[in-house]
Order: C-alpha cells, then structure tokens, then sequence
C-alpha cells in the first residue's frame, strides 16, 4: 500500500518534469533573424520591406514632405491644427523633443538598416541581374534617405564651399546587435553627399531601364539630378534630367489634375509611393492637407492668398486648389489612400531648364513643356526668375519648399536662409542615447 | 463493550450532577457590528460539557452554581471568561482577535498570523462587501499598508493599478500577481481594439472571502520569478457545515463626477479671443482691419472663425451661450447590482453558490457596463482521507466603451469646443467640423458603438489526499478561459467612418491559460516543536488568440456588421504564447510559538528567456521572535509582542513573450509582402530580481485593545528588463536588456484599535505608508530615458524617483512685454546651476529640470467604525501626499488662447498692460507664448484626502425577524468618493491619462474622465 502511494506521488513529479521542453516556444508572427536572410524568396520581401520603410509616416509617406513645406512656409501656407509637433515646425519655435523630428529620423534610419540589410545578403541570388537589380534598389532607397536626413537635420550644402559642417551620421553596414559601432558620430555634409552621388552613381549601372513602379535606372538619375542641382552642380543636374527626359520611358500627363490622387502610376511619375487602404497607418500627407469628408483630419494646411496670388490668370494648377472647411486646400493630398508622386517629369524639365538657363543656354523649350501644359501660351526667353517661379507653382507642396529656400538663399519667414531655427534638431532621444552625437545649434 | 461501559459512566455523571442544576439562556455576538455569532462554543470551566451558538447567536447552557465560569470561544475572536452569578440570560460580545488565532492564506497555504514571519496584508471580504465601485481593487483602495491603488480615470471599466511597495520596474510588469484561489490570473488587457480595460472586473466582490497581499520576500519568494511587485491572493467563499444560509443583496445608487472645471462662457470666449488676436496683430505689426489680419481671421463677419463656429452666421456677436459642452460630456450615473447567494453544507459536502447581475452607467456619455455572473465552490470529503472540490466561476460582462483621453471622439475632449457653437444645426443634426472647432464627440452618441464583451470561465479541480495525518498531497488543476469581442461601428458622420460610408471593426480575443500543481506537505508537532513542510511543482501555460477584422462602406448606418461593408480594408490574426515550470519548497518551524523560522526556494523557467538563461532560483528566509510568550512580559500591558526580520529575492518575468529573440516580421508594400527586422536579438536576457529585506514588529496592548505593525523595508531590483534606448540610427529604438536597478524603501504602519467598548463601540483602523522610490541605475553612461516628446514630461532620471517630471521651469510673466518666461537653469558640469534666476523668453532656450515627482510618497487610510445596537457607522478617508500632476491638457485649454480650444477661465487673468503683475502670459492666438507643455506651469501639488466611503448600516432587530424566518435585514446607505479635499485644480487629483499609463507615466492628466461620486442606498436579507 505504501509503495503505490508513493508512486502515485512520484509519478507527479515526473510528470510535471516532463513539461521541461515546453518552455521552447518559436514566435508565430515573426521568424528569427538567421533565416529572414537565408533565401532568395525572403530577401526579395526584405527589399521591398525597405520601400514600405520609405513610404512612413518620417519619410515620404509625410513629414518630408510636410516639414519642408511649413518650415518654408513664408506666408503661402498656413498651418492651422492643434498638434504642436508640426505647429512649432511652422511657427520656427521647435524644441528638441519635437515628436516628428524624432519620427523622421527613426523612420529614416529604419528605412536605411533595412537598406543595409539587403545589400548583406544580395550574394544569395543565383541570377546575376536580380542580384544587380536588388543592390540597386537598395543603394537608390538608402540614398534617397540620407539625402531627405541631411537636408532636413544638417546646414545646408554650399556650393563650391568645402562643407566640413555636420552632415547625420553614415550607418553603411546593418546592425546585428548593438556593440560600439553602433554609437556612430555625425559624417559631414559634403562626405553624406558624396556617398549619396557615389551611390545613387552605382544605383544607375545596376538598375534595369524599366523596373515596374520600383526604382529603375532613370529613377537613380532623377533623383541624381535632384542631388545636383541642392549641390549646384548644374551640368551634371541637367545631364543626369536630360537622360531621364530622354529616355522615352515616361511622358507628361495631358491634365495636370490626373498627376495626382492616382490609384496607380501616372505616365510621369518617375517614382511614386504606392498607397492602398491596406496602409492605413502609414502616410499622412492626405491626413494634414485634406478634411474629413476627404478621410483628412480637421483641414489643418490651408493655403493663403500669397501662394494663389503667384499663378498666372487661367493657370490649370490654381483650379486645382479646392475650398472646403473655411479655407482653401491643396488639391494634391485631397484623397486618402492615393500614390504619393515622388519625382515627376515635370521636375526634370525644370532642373534641366534651370540649369540651361544658368549655362546661358535656352531653356525655353524644357519651361514651355510644364507651362503650357497647365494651359499658358508659351514664353521666349525664359529667365531664371521665371523657371525659379515655375517650381514653385508646378512642385508647390511637394516637399521642395524649404530646400529650395536654402539652395536659393532665399529669406524665409524673416529668417535668413542659414538660420539654424530652419535646422530640425537631432532628436533629444538620440542625444540621451548616443554620447558621441553633436546636437545643432539653437537646441 | 467498552463503549457501552463508558456511555453507562457518563449516563451515570449526568443524573448525579442533574440535581443541582439550573440554565442559562444568552446570545454572542461580534462587538464590532453586533450581530450574532453562529457556532461559538461556550464550556464551563472545568468541565467538558459546552454547547454551542445557534443560527442566530443563542444559546442554553446548564451550569450547576452562581460560580461557575463560562469560556466563550470563537475562532478569530479573543476568548472571554465570564462568571454566572445569579444571571438566567447572559449576552456576551466577543472582539475580533486579529493577532493571536487569525489564519492568513499563504502561497499554497495556510498560516496562522501570530506564527509569521512574513508581511501580509489581509482585509476581509466583509470590507468590500456591498462597495458601489466597478472593480474589487477599488475597494481596496487606502486599507492595506503600502498599497497604493489607484483607478486611471473615472471611466466605467478602465484599468486600475495598484503598486506594491512602489513601482518596481521600468519596463517589465509593475502590477502584482493575482491568485484566485490558487489560480494565477493574468491582468494583461486583453480586449483588442479599444481602450484598455480592466480584466478582473468580472470578479463578484460579493463572493471574496478575503484578500491577502503578500508584500515582503518572505511572503512572495514561494511565487519566484512572477513575485517580484507583491502577490495578491484571492480566496472565495466556501460554505461551512451547519444550517443553510441564504442572502440576497440589492442595490440602487446614483453617481456624478467629483469635480467640474470652470470654462469661458460665450461672451468672455468672444471677448478673450478677440483680444488674443489683437494681441497677434499688435505684435506682427498688421492693423485689426486687415483683411489678412488675424483679426479679420476671427471676427470677419464674411468668413471669420467666430462666423463658422457659429454656425456660419454671426450669432456669436449676441454673446449668448449656446454650449456648455462640458455639460454635455458628463451626466449622472447610476448603479443597480444583485447578489443572491447559498451556503451551507455538512460534515461530508460544504457548498457556497451565489449569482449576481449588476448595471452601471458612467458619469460621462455613452460609457457604462453590464455584469452577470456565477460561481459554484464545492468541497466533500470522498473518503476520509481524500478530500475534493471544485470551483466554477463563469462572468459575462458588457461595457459600452468610450475612446482614449487622446482621442478626439472622447467625451471629455468636448470642452474643447465654442460655447458659441450649437450641438445641433436647425434640423436638429448634430454639428460637426467646421462648425465645431473639433470633431463634435457627440456624433459618437448616435453615430457610433463600442461595446466589448467578455465571457469568463475559471474553474479549478483539486484532491487533497492525507497519506498519514502528518503527509498530504494536494494536486490542483485549473483553467481560465477568457473570450474577448470588441465590435464597433462608427457611421457616415463619424469620425473614423465619415470618410468611407461608415466603417466597423470587429475582434475577437481568446486566451486560454492552464496552470496545474502539486503540493506535499507535511506537518509534524512533537512538544513544543512544530515543523512544516511543503514541496510542489507548478507548470502554466498561457496562449493567446487574437483576430480582428476592419472594413468601410455600409450601404446605411442601419447595418452595423462587416457582413455588410463593401470594402475589408484590414484583417489580421495573431497567436502567441509563454510557458512557466517550476519547483518549491519551503519549511516552516517553530518552538512553542516563541521562535519562528522559515525558509522558502523556487526554481522557475521560462519561455520568455533566452536559452542560456532560462531557470532561476529565488530564495528567502525569515524569523521571528514572540517576545509577548516570555515570561518576563507575561502580565505586563504588552499583550503581544512579535520582531520579525525577512531577506529573500523574487522575480520579474513579465515582459513580451520573445524579447530576448532577433526578430523579422512581415508586411506589406504595394500588395507583396514585405519583410523587416523588428527586434534586435539579446541570447542572454533573463529575469529581473528582486531583493528585499524587511524588519518588522507586531504588538498588541491592553488585552489587544490596540494592536497594530511596524515594518521597514528596502527592496532593491536589479538586472531590470530594460528597453535600452539604442542610437535610432541603428534601424532600432530600444533593445531589452537586464540592466539598471531601482530601490524601494519605506516604512508601513497599520494600527488598528478598540476605542470603545461596550454597547456603543468605537473602532479605528489606521494604515499608513513612506515609500522612497529611486532610480540608481540605467544602462553604462545612461542617465535618462525621455519619452515624453514635447507634451509629456515623465522621464526615468538616475538619482530620482521613477517617472520623475523633467521639464523646463516656468518664471511667469515678464511684466513689461508679457512673454512667458523660463528660467534658463544652465548648469556646469557638475550640475551646479549656474545662475538660478536668468531667465529667457524662449523656450528652447530652457535647460529641463527636475519638476516633482509624481508618485505619492505617503500614501494611507484610517476608518472608523461607530455602533451601537444594530447602528453601525463606517467612515473611511483615504488619502496620498508628496505627489505631482501634470496637466497636459493644459497646453490647449490653459494656454492663453493659443489656439481656438475653448479656455479655463483662469486664463481671464493674462497679462495686458506693461507693469501687470500676472502667472498668465499675454494671449497671443496662434503664438507659443507659455502653451509649451513641459513646463512647471502646468505641474500642479496633487496631493489629495478623501472621504472614500461613509456607510450608515442598520440591523434590523431579530425579535421583529424571527416570524418572518429571516434571520438578518441590513438596511444601509454607501456613498464613496463623497469629499475630496485637494489643492489641484483639475477634474480629479486621481489621474493618470489612459492612453499613456505605463511604469514611467504617472500623474498625468489628459483629459482624463473625473472619477465618479456614488451614493447608493441597499438592504440585505439573510435567511
């Protein structure tokens, strides 16, 4: 009798021993680091891991576009809503633990790790183009956002100077762990555009001419010329928007109205973020610039008389402001769930207008291509004053606001074009958690 | 045979003694509240016959001389002595014995108080019957020493948190572990869309036998790595051998919000608004009647703000109130609950079943809950040596849910708009943007619906079989089953659906945790020895199921379910996991009731860690001395005296299932699915530990008429489950590592003391807690961790209390010009600041420096129970000092019109003329001039008293009863949060911001619902 009860309570013992290999349990949502890597399938969906990365809320799923267009504001937009992120963007009283300077570095740096992580593993492709084709992406994405960072977070680039100034930190290989090369200092500006020319130079040997709505070969170049041309390299803007005008691949849109809230590429979109309602969460363009009946919120971008004034009478891109809420809106970001247009056509032109124009050469027949467009008669002689204006008619709120200030020395808001409150801070975050970072001046 | 010759001898000793006999008839009853004590026994001294107390606390008794000594003894109370003399009937009443014979539930256990050497902290079910709060915890507020507990807000439903001896962690789990009878329960809120709510609100407090908070090592070590922020043991009601008892309790109670703020009525909006953007214009340099002017943006009669808010006329220059939209958001509430409840059992099956429904209505908007549940506890005697039992409990709740403190559809964020503006156009259609100045949160009412329901499933089996009558094994299995549904809709005019033709989500949430144990215990006295011994394993398992599903375009607001939209915009499944196995002991020994010894040990492993790290061992030990059962105090006032002293360790186990894991996760771009890196891998992560030592001492005087504990503690938790801020430039935000330490210490008081005796009694019960809490460590060269971004100020600062407010300090106005005004507080680099009064008008300017702590570092309450007869009087304060809030609403409706969110009517008093001597600066609308909300403008002492609960109850007299066959009618009325005395000046100074509340943020008030003043009025029948 004795021994059976003690077996009884042995048997529990053991039993309960047992369970030792239930305390393994694997994660169903997620896999684990060493096989998200480790095929061809998966580093496919990492590459396009890292466009979604670029298409954030930081990124240009909003605040680069967003920041750029209230910080250089100078009376054509006006901020109205209630978050103050934004509103102290717009209102040049920023502190450094302003909640979107911290979501755009965050979202750009994620954007760039995620980067990094496919150019480690792209020697998994058996097939030599879809190995080039992916590095190439990856370098064209990791480009584009160091080029949005440096802009917004750094001084501005001088032409012709040196540019030792403090550029954002150059983070080249993905993080595995976090060791002391994690604690990486800020490069400067020239040595972040460097790496960017240098890049997106490789992105336009690897890419493919055509790449779907993907980054291909004259994506790199259009947004080389965009590079350029913030560096005052004019030539080098205009061949590189040259080659992409000529390319044949993209065309202007007949209407300037079918440019934008797009369920798919227009003919002139060099590159477009490609939104659906699956992505809900993430881009907020529409979110600011739109009203409610539109799935904006309360309407809180409104455009003043200053910017409409600017438009020729009969311009096709004045009708396409709307008023809804008390105010004028910007037609572009009306609707949610709509393609975000990156790079367009119609900036090729113009950098390739510009620069003529800057070489002494005409530019009229690259100007007349966007003006007439948007039902103009067409100009002789174009002038530099009158190519500078078109940008800023033809690309209002598109995110070019603040960096053209700057390349163009302009005045802005009263402040001078170098004004460190025109400068995002580093996030205050960042400062706390990285000893070896300098934070900008006026913070 | 032999029995036969013994009845013969005790026949025979009955009729000898018969002769000289007489009877005494007599009632016990319980000093505190007067009523009769079911089963007391009553012995002569001296002799062996005794009787015992009937249903109603009668009994008769044969003595045999007017000398003859009656012992009336009852467990829990202290045993009296009384002399016959010439006396027929005899009422006694007995005082409760909380010191020397009160049995305390233990982890898997039972003990008696005197023989302790741990700190729990008990309160009675009897405390928290018929409270009119949502959920027990509430109930528990300001009567356990060094329990703070404290509800986010006064929504029906929301989360409560209580913190055991301060706050523990930084990132892992802060909230106790909850036992329900030997059931660990999960407090994770598991509903899947909505606000968070609290998942032990289905738990009937009606059915709580008692509560015990383990608080010191000692106590929790036998919890290992789940003990580390104190263990809370729930025990129901089991029946007791005897007569049946059957209670029904009923009732009905109405509530409404503890505080209003003051806001600018019509005119003073129209007024102060108009001036604000003078202001604007004066300091642009631009005339009034410019038609760019930020006058004419508010004034124009053609498109101004005050024509839109309006109503798009000019309405507004009537100066008429049409709005008091804070009016609108809140409401009184009401409370209707019903408890009916069976006991009773013999000596082989003991029952206790009870059923309750219950219905209360929020004091703000379209917030309210329905509960209904029921619960069977069983436990019979298989054989003589196997007991069994089951408990069942099944709750099904409803609760109408209101959106986040952020959000702008949430009821409070109405005061936000004009009281210019009507809530309805002229076809009786609620308004909406742009004529409210926000989303109009009253379209919720009609437009939208949250409702969450649950349906919860607790059941435990166990067999406890004695081997010998020293050696038992005691095995328990149990299963908590939880079933969430959140459904919403929001139609056409919604917010969320206004853009999609209506929108509705609906999840589901299914969580299945399964825990079972096995127990050996052996107890053994030999003289004045006394040993116990418990060995026991344990393995929980837990696994969560969640689904949700979100989709747009309804065809009318008439269908409310995803079978009817057009568009599935969003749908997703999740399934995750975590497992726990573990092994204790623990051994308990005593010599004569004198000295006290016990030490405890648990291995646990867990899933969560990383494979190199995955078992620990928690180890405590603890003794005590009864100096009372010396001889050299026998006698003396000091009728209980005990030291104790403890030192153990527990763990912190409670973070996300797979932190320790490098992680990729999936998702999607332009249709394909993506992936990306979500988590940096950390092989090494493990628990956070616990160390705690704790001395302490337990007296009694005067015969225990004042009793009470003393403890001091130091608990220091190190190792702790850091989220890490790493450089953002790493692709990452944070990676949880074991690092930094946190301390604890403080000082408990509980007193407890019988003022009056007799007819009328008096009784106070006073409990108080000092808690010091300190950040000593973050990660190597880490001195902060701030995420409070540019509204928010709770950081984790080495050197100060966790959640410390770190913000720029506010220097008022400068009387010249009326900017707002910070101190500059540079410091050198030993922190010294350099000069203490330089001031500057420019925020960014403002160095950040500590601004006060947020939690309280005293926290206590003190009752006092009034009777006499069936009266009873029950009066109860609750209170914290030393703490902090931070008003972040502040920074829209306290911000001198810095934009158009209507303002508290202190603003009234911003600066106007130079020499104006003002805390408000100059209102400037659309400027920065002082709205900034991290700064000690809007950090306010939010120190608090409270009256917690007066409850006036009455007994109706037996003799009226005892034809109807009832045996007990309560009569009474309970109203909690009655008075608050308070220097904040928001809605309530018991605030944290739901949709903030984490280990850091505390304090914060975001619109937060002010909590609900309640009377209730109720009867209790017991038959």
């Amino acid at each position: 009798m004795k021994k059976y009860k003690f077996s009884i309570l042995a048997a529990f013992l053991l039993g309960f021993s047992a369970c030792d290999n239930k305390l393994d349990l694997e994660p169903y949502q997620s896999i684990s680091e060493d096989k998200a890597l480790s095929t061809e399938q998966n580093v496919r969906a990492a590459i396009l891991g890292a466009y979604d990365a670029m298409s954030l809320g930081g990124m240009w799923g909003g605040n680069a576009y967003i920041i750029s267009e209230l910080a250089g504001a100078d009376g054509e937009v006006r901020w109205v809503g209630t978050f103050d992120g934004l509103r102290t963007i717009f209102n040049h009283q920023l502190i450094a633990e302003n909640g979107n300077a911290l979501e755009t570095w965050t979202d750009g740096y994620d954007a760039i790790n995620r980067c990094n992580n496919v150019l480690s593993a792209t020697s998994i492709f058996r097939d030599a183009d879809e190995k080039s084709q992916v590095e190439g992406e990856a370098l064209f994405l990791r480009s584009a956002a160091f080029f949005e960072l440096v802009r917004l977070y750094a001084k501005t680039y001088e032409a012709g100077a040196t540019n030792s100034q403090l550029g954002i930190p150059l983070v080249l290989t993905p993080t595995r762990g976090i060791n002391e090369g994690s604690f990486v200092s800020r490069a400067t500006v020239e040595e972040v555009y460097s790496q960017i020319v240098t890049d997106l130079t490789t992105a336009k040997t690897l890419l493919p001419d055509d790449n779907g709505t993907r980054a291909g070969k004259f994506t790199a170049a259009a947004l080389l010329a965009r590079v350029y041309l913030q560096m005052g390299r004019y030539s080098e803007a205009k061949t590189n928007a040259d080659e992409v005008i000529n390319s044949g691949v993209f065309s202007l849109v007949g209407d300037y109205e079918n440019c934008f809230n797009n369920d798919d590429n227009s003919t002139e979109d060099i590159f477009a973020v490609q939104v659906s309602a699956q992505d809900a969460d993430e881009p907020t363009t529409w979110v600011f610039y739109s009203i409610p009946e539109f799935g904006g919120r309360d309407g809180d971008i409104e455009i003043e008389q200053k910017h409409l004034d600017l438009y020729p009478a009969g311009d096709a891109r004045a009708a396409y402001f709307f008023e809804g809420n008390g105010a004028v809106r910007s037609g572009k970001w009306r609707n949610q769930y709509r393609n975000i247009p990156v790079i367009r056509l119609a900036e090729m032109y113009l950098i390739s207008a510009e620069a003529a124009v800057r070489a002494g050469q005409s530019g009229d027949e690259a100007f007349n291509a966007v003006y007439t467009r948007a039902g103009n008669t067409a100009k002789t002689g174009v002038t530099l004053a009158d190519v500078l204006l078109e940008r800023r008619l033809e690309l209002a709120h598109e995110g070019h606001k603040l960096h053209d200030g700057k390349r163009l020395r302009n005045t802005i808001d009263g402040l001078p074009y170098s004004d460190p409150k025109l400068i995002l801070p580093i996030p205050a975050r960042e400062i706390d958690a990285n000893p070896n970072l300098v934070q900008n001046e006026g913070y | 045979m032999k029995r036969i010759l013994l009845l013969s001898m005790l026949l025979c000793c009955m009729v000898l003694t018969a002769f000289s006999q007489r009877s005494v008839t007599g009632r016990v009853t319980d000093a505190s509240n007067g009523e009769g004590l079911i089963g007391a026994t009553i012995t002569l001294k001296g002799a062996k016959s005794g009787t015992t107390t009937d249903v109603n606390g009668d009994f008769k008794l044969a003595v045999n001389s007017d000398g003859d000594v009656l012992m009336i003894a009852y467990t829990g109370y202290e045993t009296q002595e009384v002399t016959v003399g010439n006396r027929s009937t005899i009422e006694v009443s007995l005082n409760a014995n909380n010191i020397l014979n009160e049995v305390v539930v233990v982890g898997y256990g039972k003990q008696i108080k005197s023989t302790l050497t741990g700190n729990i902290a008990k309160v009675g079910g009897e405390n928290l019957q018929s409270m009119p709060v949502v959920s027990f915890e509430q109930a528990l507020q300001g009567q356990a020493a060094g329990v703070f507990v404290e509800s986010t807000n006064g929504k029906v439903g929301a989360a409560n948190r209580i913190r055991v001896r301060g706050v523990g962690s930084i990132n892992a789990g802060t909230e106790p572990l909850y036992v329900v009878d030997g059931i660990p329960l999960s407090k994770d809120a598991r509903n899947t869309a909505g606000a968070a709510m609290n998942p032990l609100s289905d738990l009937n407090f009606n059915d709580i036998a008692s509560i015990e908070v383990l608080k010191d090592a000692s106590a929790k070590a036998i919890y290992g790595s789940r003990g580390s922020n104190g263990v809370v043991l729930i025990t129901t009601k089991t029946g007791s051998s005897g007569k049946s008892k059957i209670e029904l309790d009923v009732q009905f109670g109405v509530s409404q919000p503890t505080g209003r703020r003051e806001f600018l009525n019509a005119s003073e909006f129209v007024d102060y608004f108009t001036e604000a953007a003078n202001n604007s214009d004066d300091l642009e340099g631009v005339a009034y009647d410019d038609p760019n002017s930020w006058t004419a943006f508010v004034t124009s009669e053609e498109d101004g703000r005050f024509r839109r808010y309006s109503g798009f006329n000019n309405s507004w220059k009537e100066k008429v109130d049409r709005t008091d939209w804070q009016e609108e958001a809140l409401r009184n509430g009401s409370i209707r609950n019903t408890t009916l409840s069976f006991s009773g059992g013999n000596d082989k099956i003991r029952y206790y079943a009870s059923g309750y429904t219950g219905n209360i209505q929020g004091i703000i908007i379209a917030n309210g809950m329905q509960k209904n549940g029921g619960r069977v506890n069983l436990d019979f005697n298989a054989t003589s040596r196997l007991k069994m039992g089951v408990n069942l409990n099944v709750a099904r709740t409803f609760t109408d849910q209101v959106t986040n403190d952020n959000a702008f559809s949430t009821p409070m964020q109405l005061v936000a708009l004009a009281p210019i503006t009507p809530t309805r156009d002229e076809f009786g259609e609620y308004y909406d943007r742009p004529v409210t100045t926000y989303y109009n949160g009253l379209l919720e009412t009609e437009e939208s619906q949250r409702r969450v329901s649950t349906l919860r499933t607790l059941g435990t089996v166990f067999g406890d079989y004695s081997f010998t009558p020293n050696l038992a094994l005691r095995v328990e299995g149990s299963a908590n089953l939880y079933n969430v549904n959140d459904a919403a809709f929001f139609g056409d005019r919604s917010e969320e659906g206004n853009d999609s033709n209506g929108a509705a989500y609906a999840a589901a949430a299914f969580a299945t945790d399964y825990n079972t144990n096995a127990v050996l215990r052996y107890n053994r006295e030999f003289g004045k020895h006394d040993l116990g011994l418990n060995l026991g394993t344990e393995f929980f398992s837990s696994e969560n199921t969640r689904q949700y599903a979100f989709g747009e375009q309804f065809p009318t607001d008439d269908f409310r379910t995803l079978a009817s939209a057009a568009s599935i915009t969003d749908a997703t499944s999740t399934i995750t996991e975590y497992t726990f196995l573990s092994y204790f002991g623990r051994a308990q020994y005593n010599f004569a009731r004198k000295y006290l010894f016990n030490v405890s040990g648990r291995v646990d492993g867990s899933s969560r860690f990383g494979k190199d790290n995955r078992y620990a061992f928690f180890p405590a030990a603890s003794a005590g001395w009864v100096l009372s059962e010396e001889e050299f105090l026998k006698g003396s006032p000091i009728s209980f005296l005990k030291l104790r002293a403890s030192w153990g360790q527990s763990g912190n186990a409670d973070i996300g299932n797979f932190a320790a894991l490098g992680l990729y996760s999936a998702g999607n771009y332009n249709g394909s699915s993506t992936l990306q890196p979500e988590q940096i891998p950390n092989p090494a992560l493990t628990w956070e530990k616990s160390t705690e030592s704790d001395f302490g001492i337990d007296f009694g005087l005067f015969n225990n008429r004042i009793s009470g504990e003393v403890d001091y503690y130091v608990k220091n938790t190190s190792d702790l489950l850091l989220n890490v801020p790493v450089p953002g430039t790493s692709g990452f935000s944070t990676q949880t590592q074991n690092i930094g330490e946190i301390q604890n210490k403080g000082w408990e008081l509980t007193l407890n003391t019988n003022n009056i005796v007799g007819d009328f009694t008096w009784s106070t019960s006073l409990n108080f807690a000092l808690n010091k809490n300190k950040v000593v460590a973050l990660a190597d060269g880490q001195e902060l961790i701030d995420d409070g971004g540019s509204r928010y100020m709770n950081v984790v600062k080495v050197g100060a209390p966790i959640g410390v407010f770190y913000g720029a300090e506010y220097a008022g106005v400068d009387a010249q010009n009326g900017d707002a005004l910070w101190y500059v507080n540079a410091a050198d680099d030993n922190g010294v600041i350099l000069d203490p009064n330089a001031t500057t008008n420019d925020f960014s300017e403002a160095n950040f420096v500590e601004l006060g702590s947020p939690l309280p570092n005293i926290i206590g309450g003190i009752s006092n129970t009034f009777a006499y007869k069936g009266l009873s009087l029950d009066v109860r304060l609750q209170g914290q000092t030393g703490n902090n809030i931070h008003n972040a609403g502040g920074g829209f409706m306290s911000c001198n019109a810095c934009w158009f969110d209507n303002q508290t009517r202190d603003q009234l008093n911003s600066w106007k003329n130079p020499g104006d001597i003002t805390n408000v600066p100059e209102a400037r609308l659309g400027y920065s001039n002082g709205d900034q909300s991290r700064s000690s403008r809007y950090v306010e002492d939010g120190s608090y008293l409270r009256v917690k609960n007066v409850t006036l109850a009455y007994n109706l007299p037996t003799t009226l009863l005892k034809k109807a066959r009832i045996s007990n009618v309560r009569l009474y009325v309970t109203g909690t949060n009655l008075f608050t005395f308070t220097r904040y000046t928001g809605w309530d100074p018991e605030v944290t911001t739901d949709f903030l509340a984490s280990n850091v943020v505390y304090g914060v008030d975001f619109y937060a619902a002010p909590q609900p003043k309640t009377i209730v009025g109720g009867v209790r029948f017991t038959f």
